[in-house]
C-alpha cells in the first residue's frame, strides 16, 4: 500500500509524466543513431538537469534510458546498422525481414517485445530485487569467463554457411580487441608505438564500419537492385502472435534480467546470448534464423529491454551499477544528495518507488512512440539508393566520430567498412567479428583474474568451478551446448525418440 | 509526400549531432576524461564538480570514463589530444607513479593542474563473514603462507597496491593481488567473497560498513576517522607505519602542458567556484574528503610533495627500484 502511495506521486504530476515522455521519445532517436549512446545522453543530462528537483531530473533520465535501449533496433532493422551493441543481434534477422518488405512488421515485433521485456524487468525489480542482487554478487571471475565463453560459442551459430568462416571472423574480432594498452598490466600490445592505438579499437567503431559502411559499399557496387517496396498494413503483431512467443519471451527476459543485473555484463551480452538461446531452442522456425526469423527479433529485443530492470537491481539494492547508464544515474543521484546503497530502499522508499513508477511510465510511452512512427520509418528503406547510401555513410562517419570525438575513429570505421565489404563479397559472416571484439575484454580480464585467484594454475581455476553452484550450472550449460551439437548426441536423441 | 517526410527525418537525424564551432574558448563542449570507471571513487567526485563548473563556464563539460592501465589509458589519451583546453584529465593520485612503474612515460609533470579538489583517508576492509578480525590476523595469515591471502586491487600503481607495498615493507607479509577495473569492482569482489581483503576509501566503504556488508579493520591514518568511530588506527597494531602517514589519495583536474595560460585561468576559476559551492562542499563532507581547493602553484607544490613522499615510501618498501 505504501508503494502505491509513493508511486502515485509520479502518476499524478503531469510535469513528471511529460518529462518521462520527452526522455523516452528523444531516447528512441538517440538510440537509433550508432555512436550516440545512452550513456552519453544520460551523462549530458546529469549536467543539464543539475539545478532541477531530483524527481524531475530522474524522470527525464529514466525516460531516455528506456527509449535508448529500444531505439537501437530501429536502425538495425532498417539499415543493418545496429544503433548500439545491444542491437547487434536484432540486425541478424531484422534486416533480412526489411529486405523482404517486412520492415514495419519487424519493428512492430521489436516494439511489443521491448515493452514486454521492460515490463518483466521492472516486475523482477519490484518483487525479487534483493534475491537477484544476491545472485549477481555471487558471480565470480570464473563465472564471467564462462559467460564470455558461451558468448564466443555463438560464432558457430552466426557462422552462416561454414563454421570455419565464423571462427575466422571471431578470431579477427578477438585480435582487434587486444590492440591497445592492456588494462591490467599497462603493457602496450600491437600499438607499434603509434600513440593513437594506445586506447585500442573501439568496438562500436568496428560495429559501425562492418555493418553500416560495408552495407553502403555493397549496395553501391550492385547498382541494379531496386529498393524493396514495404508492406505497411500489418505492423502491430496480433495478440495471438505474441502469445505464441510467450515461452521464448520468458526465457529471454529471465536471461536479460539476470545478465543485466551482473555488474560486469550488460544488455549487449544479454541480447547476444538470448539470440543464441533462441536459435538453439526454437526447433522449427517458420523462416530459418538469419533469413528473417521473427524469433530472432523476439529474443534479443526482449532480453535487452529486460536488462534495464536488471541493471537497476544492484544499483538500488547495493549501490553497485549494473551497467554504464546506471553508473551515471548513481552519480546523478549523489549530486542531488541521494546516496544509493544497501540502505537506500529502506531509508528512501519514496525515491525507490518513484524510480519504478518512472520505469512503468517509460514502458507505456515506449508503446505509444514505438508503434506510431513505424509507417514513416519503414519508408526509409524505400528511399532510392542514390540518396540513402550516401546518407548511411554520413551517419556512419558522424557515429564513429561522436564516440570519442576522434578523427582516427573515422579512418578506422572506413577501414572496417572495406574489410566488411570484402567479407560480404566472399560470403564471410560479419557478426562474429563484432562478437569477438565485444567479448574479448570480458573474456580476457576474467580469465586472467581467474588464473591469478587460482595462484597461477589454469587447472586449479578449472577445479574452482565445482565450488560454487552458479559456476557448476554455467559449466553444465556449456557442456550441454557443446554435446548437443555432436553427431553422437543427435543420434542418441533420435534413438530415444523412436522408443 | 511520405517519401519526402522520411527524407527530412533522415536528414534531421544526421544534422542533430553536428555541433557549431564559433567564438573563443570555450567555443565547444569540453570533454572530461575520467581515468577510473563509472560509479568509482573518482567518478562520483568528478561528475558533480563538472556539472557545477559548467554553470557559468559557457560550455558543457561532458564527462566520460576511460579506464584501464591504472588510469594511464586516460592520461595517454588526454596527452595525445591538442593542448587546447578541450580535453580535461579528471584524475586521481596514480599518475606520479607511472614512470617508476614502467606503466607510461607520462606523469602529472606533463600536465598542468587546473584544480586540486582534496585528498582522503583509506582503511583495510574484509567481508562481513571474514575469519580475520583484526589487521594483525591478516598479516599473520599472510606470513604463515606467503601470497595465500587475496587482495583485490585496481592494478599495479593503484591505491590497494600502494598500501599493499607499505604493508609488505613494514610487516614482511606478501599477498596474492588480483586486479579489477575500478575501486568499486575491487570492493564488490570483497563483498562477494572472491577476494579476502582490500584497501578502500572511507567514502567508498562507509555505507557498506554501516549496512554490515563489510568490516573496516583499521584506518591507514594517524587517528580515528570521525565517520567511522571505533575503527582503530593502523598505528595501534603496527606503530612502524608512522613513517608513511599521513597518506591518502588525492583528486584533481588537469590539462595537457602547453595549454594557454588564459585557458587554464578560465578553467581554474570555473572549478574553484564549483568546489566552493555549498552543494559540492556537502558532497565532499558526505564522502569524508579533506578539502584542499588548490590551483596554480599551490596545487603543483602539493603534487610534487606527494610524488616525492610516495615514491620514497615505495622505494623503502622495495616495491620499486
Amino acid at each position: 500500500m505504501e508503494a502505491l502511495k509513493y508511486m502515485s506521486a509520479a502518476f499524478t504530476n503531469p510535469l513528471l509524466f511529460v518529462l518521462v515522455a520527452v526522455g523516452c521519445f528523444s531516447g528512441v532517436y538517440i538510440g537509433a543513431i550508432p555512436g550516440l549512446s545512452g550513456t552519453m545522453a544520460v551523462s549530458i543530462l546529469v549536467s543539464f538537469t543539475f539545478g532541477w528537483k531530483t524527481e524531475t531530473a530522474l524522470a527525464l533520465m529514466i525516460g531516455v534510458f528506456v527509449g535508448v535501449v529500444y531505439g537501437g533496433s530501429r536502425s538495425a532493422i532498417l539499415l543493418n546498422i545496429p544503433g548500439a551493441p545491444a542491437a547487434v543481434a536484432t540486425a541478424l534477422d531484422g534486416y533480412p525481414l526489411a529486405k523482404k518488405g517486412k520492415a514495419g512488421y519487424a519493428m512492430g515485433i521489436a516494439t511489443t517485445q521491448s515493452i514486454i521485456g521492460t515490463a518483466i524487468g521492472i516486475a523482477v525489480l519490484m518483487f525479487a530485487a534483493p534475491l537477484v542482487a544476491k545472485i549477481a554478487l555471487k558471480f565470480k571471475s570464473v563465472d564471467y569467463l564462462m559467460l564470455a565463453f558461451m558468448g564466443l560459442m555463438m560464432v558457430g551459430s552466426l557462422g552462416g554457411k561454414s563454421i570455419a568462416s565464423g571462427i575466422i571472423g571471431g578470431c579477427i574480432g578477438l585480435f582487434l580487441g587486444c590492440v591497445g594498452i592492456d588494462p591490467q598490466t599497462a603493457v602496450k600490445r600491437f600499438t607499434f608505438d603509434i600513440p593513437y592505438l594506445n586506447s585500442g579499437v573501439h568496438f562500436v567503431v568496428a560495429m559501425i564500419g562492418l555493418f553500416g559502411a560495408s552495407e553502403a559499399f555493397v549496395q553501391i557496387s550492385d547498382r541494379g537492385a531496386k529498393p524493396v517496396k514495404q508492406e505497411i498494413d500489418k505492423i502491430i503483431p496480433t495478440f495471438g502472435e505474441s502469445l505464441k512467443y510467450i515461452p521464448l519471451t520468458l526465457r529471454s527476459a529471465v536471461l536479460g534480467v539476470v545478465i543485466g543485473a551482473l555488474p560486469g555484463a550488460g544488455g549487449d551480452i544479454a541480447a547476444l546470448l538470448a539470440y543464441d538461446q533462441a536459435k538453439r531452442s526454437v526447433k522449427n522456425p517458420a523462416v530459418p534464423f538469419g533469413e528473417g526469423a521473427v524469433e530472432g527479433i523476439v529474443a534479443p529485443e526482449t532480453a535487452n529491454n529486460a536488462a534495464i530492470g536488471g541493471a537497476f537491481i544492484p544499483m538500488l539494492t547495493l549501490g553497485i551499477p549494473g551497467d554504464a547508464i546506471t553508473a551515471v544515474l548513481i552519480s546523478a543521484l549523489s549530486i542531488q544528495g541521494i546516496q544509493v546503497g544497501p540502505k537506500f530502499i529502506q531509508q528512501q522508499p519514496d525515491m525507490y518507488w518513484l524510480i519504478i513508477a518512472f520505469l512503468w511510465i517509460g514502458a507505456v510511452f515506449l508503446c505509444i512512440f514505438g508503434l506510431t512512427g513505424i509507417k514513416l520509418f519503414a519508408k526509409v528503406v524505400e528511399i532510392p539508393k542514390g540518396i540513402l547510401m550516401p546518407m548511411i555513410l554520413v551517419l556512419s562517419v558522424i557515429g564513429a566520430f561522436a564516440i570519442r570525438n576522434s578523427l582516427y575513429d573515422i579512418f578506422w570505421m572506413f577501414g572496417f567498412g572495406l574489410i566488411g565489404y570484402f567479407l560480404k563479397k566472399y560470403d564471410f559472416p560479419i557478426a562474429p567479428v563484432v562478437l569477438g571484439s565485444i567479448l574479448i575484454t570480458l573474456f580476457e580480464n576474467n580469465f586472467r583474474r581467474g588464473v591469478l585467484l587460482a595462484k597461477g594454475s589454469v587447472w586449479k581455476m578449472f577445479l574452482s568451478i565445482f565450488k560454487s553452484p552458479i559456476s557448476v550450472l554455467l559449466f553444465v550449460a556449456i557442456v550441454y551446448l557443446i554435446l548437443s551439437q555432436t553427431a553422437a548426441y543427435k543420434k542418441l536423441m533420435a534413438k530415444l525418440r523412436k522408443r | 509526400m511520405k517519401k519526402f517526410f522520411a527524407l527530412v527525418l533522415a536528414v534531421a537525424m544526421a544534422l542533430s549531432v553536428c555541433s557549431v564551432a564559433l567564438a573563443d574558448y570555450p567555443e565547444k563542449n569540453v570533454n572530461g576524461i575520467i581515468q577510473w570507471g563509472e560509479g568509482g571513487g573518482t567518478d562520483v567526485l568528478m561528475r558533480p564538480l563538472a556539472s557545477l563548473a559548467e554553470k557559468d563556464f559557457g560550455a558543457s563539460i561532458v564527462c566520460q570514463n576511460m579506464t584501464g592501465g591504472t588510469g594511464s589509458i586516460a592520461v595517454q589519451y588526454v596527452s595525445d589530444q591538442e593542448a587546447d583546453g578541450y580535453n580535461l584529465l579528471m584524475g586521481a593520485e596514480n599518475a606520479p607513479l607511472y614512470q617508476v612503474l614502467g606503466i607510461s612515460e607520462l606523469t602529472y609533470a606533463d600536465f598542468d593542474c587546473v584544480y586540486l579538489i582534496g585528498d582522503e583517508t583509506v582503511g583495510i576492509v574484509v567481508p562481513k563473514d571474514s575469519p580475520y578480525n583484526s589487521f594483525t590476523d591478516i598479516v599473520n595469515a599472510a606470513l604463515a603462507e606467503p601470497e595465500s591471502v587475496t587482495l583485490s586491487t585496481t592494478g599495479k600503481g593503484g591505491l590497494p597496491w600502494e598500501v599493499g607495498s607499505f604493508i609488505t615493507s613494514v610487516t614482511g607479509a606478501t599477498f596474492n593481488q588480483i586486479p579489477y577495473d575500478s575501486d568499486k569492482s575491487a570492493l564488490t569482489a570483497v563483498m562477494g567473497g572472491e577476494c579476502e581483503f582490500t584497501v578502500c576509501k572511507v567514502m567508498s566503504g562507509r555505507q557498506y560498513a554501516e549496512s554490515g556488508d563489510i568490516k573496516f579493520l583499521c584506518m591507514f591514518s594517524k587517528d580515528e576517522v570521525a565517520a567511522l568511530p571505533g575503527v582503530p588506527s593502523i598505528l595501534a597494531e603496527y606503530p612502524a607505519f608512522e613513517q608513511y602517514l599521513p597518506w591518502g589519495p588525492f583528486y584533481g583536474v588537469f590539462v595537457k602542458k602547453g595549454t594557454d595560460a588564459s585557458i587554464i585561468e578560465k578553467l581554474s576559476a570555473a572549478f574553484s567556484a564549483a568546489g566552493q559551492d555549498p552543494s559540492y562542499q556537502e558532497v565532499l563532507a558526505n564522502r569524508s574528503i579533506n578539502f584542499k581547493g588548490y590551483t596554480g602553484a599551490e596545487a603543483e607544490q602539493y603534487i610534487t610533495a606527494y610524488s616525492a613522499n610516495t615514491i620514497g615510501a615505495l622505494k623503502t618498501a622495495g616495491a620499486i627500484d
